[in-house]
């Protein structure tokens, strides 16, 4: 734990810190006004597929066995804090791009969006970091694309180990490219949210039980749980974004060891002719 | 007490003349351009300083230091030696570049204190290097007080910090406590005065050797690193110092060494980096686009090391056939983003945490960059860097 200016300073002298440098070329034309994750792109780190693994069985995700943003080794007994991001864009088309850091956790591979019955998910692994699901959040990546309109919830299991909650209804939208968040729409959901909300009160995600489809379309999506870390804003070309997460932020979020880092993003117009760029800079104690 | 306790003595400072400015100009390397996502050095790129001739040259796997005055070395000057009277640090700086084609870019100072040449890159084995203490001063010992005091400065002692090892060395007999041929770790207690303790677990906790007598005869302490001796915050970088590219191969790239805690047998956590087919000159030879094995600049380090004091074996685990590389240990200083053509990325360092990087007498200050797009052989970068010392 950093309590203060001076334990952070003699930590950074002690060289207890690390700073990585992330470089992504998404391939895919984005919609502007949608949330789109960056994972699946190709750069460094090397694109991580939603897709890989059996559909709706839950499976871990880590940086030893998935990749993600580079943010050092393993550092237990001591703890990891995000100190400092940058970014920055080389082509205008899709700023200001806002960036939610996210350290993702476990997903849920392939939901058939044309299966109206009832899609049970199977939990028998769970939560590897983050484990009692507070702050957890779920985001519905698309596998493949879809016409769009269709309408879908899930239950889940809350922070408080409660089962049975239930999500907020979400209207998937028409994108067509692979790592939209297809419930990213805010004329059809509640402020175009990455984030599905959740039943009144409840404050983060232990695990996803069932996922029913109201309507029928094409299509298939992962769900992905996560807990959001930090956001920050590529506002123009000509400079870039560094957001220092101590004296801007106020807080410097814990990472966790052999946490899978990425980016959700939410570009103003096409992100398939920039390259995306920046830094990450951890601290441990 | 050297340094700055307040912005009032920062202005104190440069009202006094205390500082120094450097302005650099660096071309990158003048024979392959940088795939998008590499990391290249700039030590052979022309310009101001001018390239080096201290990378490719020396003993096979044999550590070399580098000080800001060693001969070739062409590093950034940063001013003469201030210590002990004063402490120097990196005020502000700036990067630009003049090359359309080189942005974003990623330009980065680093410190390098020393480097191990591989030439020997056929060997697919560990590779077990020399690490011969080469820093070293005289000492006097004060048995009532067990504090030793520094008696000459040719390696500049200021610069050792607590759990550095050292040796000891004497002309007749050294004081009573202390042994030949034995391992020591500094208790850092001025920069001229210090206490020798058995263990780092020791030096770390202050429980210093009893010394009972100042033996007879001139006293000598040695130890590896110019700066940053401990260790602590040191990282090692794998890169192509020749003019000629390396041989066709991808060999997983790793190392043993010891951390800065002084522990030994530690190494490179895999996945491991793996190196570039024909690596060209100046290339940091595991960082590029894609793939598993690329990484950033630094070698990854093991799980809770913060820093690496010696290496001791390196390996590439298939044959490089031709060419050289050189593992360079180096602290990381301060980072310009370059985002656009003629826009200059500007760093105030008084400002930003921690602030005012630390400047060590002695230190070969460098530039390495990290390519957001295709780099242009011979693309100019170039900037300035105000240093402040008190």
């Amino acid at each position: 734990m950093i309590r203060g200016i001076k334990e952070l300073v003699d930590a950074e002298l002690a060289g207890k810190e690390r700073r990585y440098t992330w470089r992504k070329t998404p391939s895919q034309v984005t919609t502007a006004g949608l949330w789109y994750d960056l994972s699946m792109s190709p750069g460094r780190p090397v694109p991580k597929y939603w897709f890989d693994a059996p559909p709706a069985i839950a499976k871990q995700i880590s940086y030893s066995a998935d990749g993600g943003l580079e943010h050092g080794g393993g550092v237990s007994p001591s703890e990891k804090y995000l100190r400092l991001t940058t970014g920055i864009a080389t082509v205008a088309t899709a700023l200001p791009l806002t960036m939610i850091l996210c350290d993702y956790l476990l997903y849920y591979p392939s939901i058939d969006d044309s299966n109206l019955d009832e899609q049970p998910m199977d939990n028998t692994v769970t939560l590897p970091r983050y484990t009692d699901g507070e702050g957890v959040q779920a985001i519905a990546v698309s596998v493949a694309g879809r016409t769009g309109g269709a309408q879908f919830y899930f239950t889940y299991t809350n922070q408080d180990g409660v089962s049975g909650r239930v999500s907020e209804t979400v209207t998937e939208n028409s994108a067509a490219a692979l790592g939209t968040i297809v419930t990213s729409s805010g004329a059809t959901n509640s402020g175009g949210n990455p984030f599905i909300g959740l039943q009144d009160n409840d404050t983060g995600i232990r695990s996803i039980d069932s996922v029913f489809m109201l309507t029928a379309d094409v299509g298939l999506f992962t769900l992905i749980l996560v807990k959001p870390l930090g956001t920050s804003v590529i506002r123009e070309i000509t400079a870039p974004v560094e957001k220092d997460y101590f004296l801007e932020a106020g807080v410097i979020p814990r990472i966790y060891d052999d946490a899978y880092l990425s980016f959700l993003c939410l570009p103003q117009g096409t992100l398939a002719a920039t390259a995306l760029m920046g830094d990450i800079k951890t601290i441990f104690t | 007490m050297p340094g700055f306790a307040s912005r009032d003595q920062i202005i104190q400072a440069q009202t006094n003349g205390q500082a120094f400015r450097s302005d650099w100009s660096k071309n990158m390397n003048p024979t392959a351009a940088a795939v998008a996502n590499e990391w290249h050095t700039l030590f052979r790129g022309n310009g101001n300083p001018g390239p080096d001739a201290i990378f490719d040259a020396g003993a096979n796997l044999t550590f070399q230091a580098v000080k800001d005055n060693t001969t070739s070395a062409s590093s950034v000057q940063h001013g003469g030696n201030v210590q002990p009277t004063y402490y120097k640090y990196l005020l502000s700086g700036s990067a630009v570049s003049a090359a359309a084609t080189a942005q974003p870019t990623v330009v980065t100072l680093i410190d390098v204190v020393g480097f191990y040449r591989v030439t020997t890159v056929t060997t697919t084995t560990a590779q077990a290097t020399t690490n011969t203490l080469g820093q070293s001063d005289t000492f006097t010992a004060d048995a009532s007080t067990d504090v030793c005091t520094w008696t000459s400065t040719a390696s500049i002692p200021s610069n050792v910090l607590t759990g550095t090892r050292v040796r000891l060395t004497t002309t007749v007999t050294l004081p009573a406590g202390l042994s030949l041929a034995t391992d020591y770790y500094v208790i850092k207690v001025t920069d001229s005065t210090f206490k020798l303790a058995t263990s780092y677990a020791n030096a770390v906790a202050g429980t210093a050797i009893n010394i009972t007598d100042a033996g007879t005869g001139t006293h000598t302490a040695s130890w590896l690193l110019p700066r940053y001796t401990n260790g602590a915050a040191l990282n090692a970088m794998f890169f192509n110092p020749a003019a000629t590219a390396l041989g066709a191969a991808t060999p997983n790239l790793s190392l043993g060494y010891t951390n800065s805690a002084q522990t030994g047998s530690r190494a490179t956590p895999t996945v491991l980096p793996v190196g570039k087919t024909a690596a060209s000159n100046s290339h940091i030879i595991y960082t590029g686009a894609t793939g598993a094995g690329k990484y950033n600049y630094a070698v990854p380090r093991a799980s809770g090391d913060s820093g690496i004091a010696q290496i001791d074996t390196i390996q590439n685990s298939t044959s490089y056939v031709s060419g050289s590389y050189t593992v360079a240990l180096y602290k990381e200083l301060a980072r310009f983003p370059v985002t656009t053509l003629g826009v200059a990325a500007e760093r105030d360092f008084l400002n930003q945490l921690p602030s005012l990087p630390r400047i060590y007498d002695g230190a070969a200050l460098y530039f390495v960059i990290g390519s957001g797009a295709a780099t242009p052989v011979n693309s100019a970068f170039s900037g300035h860097l105000d240093f402040i010392y008190n």
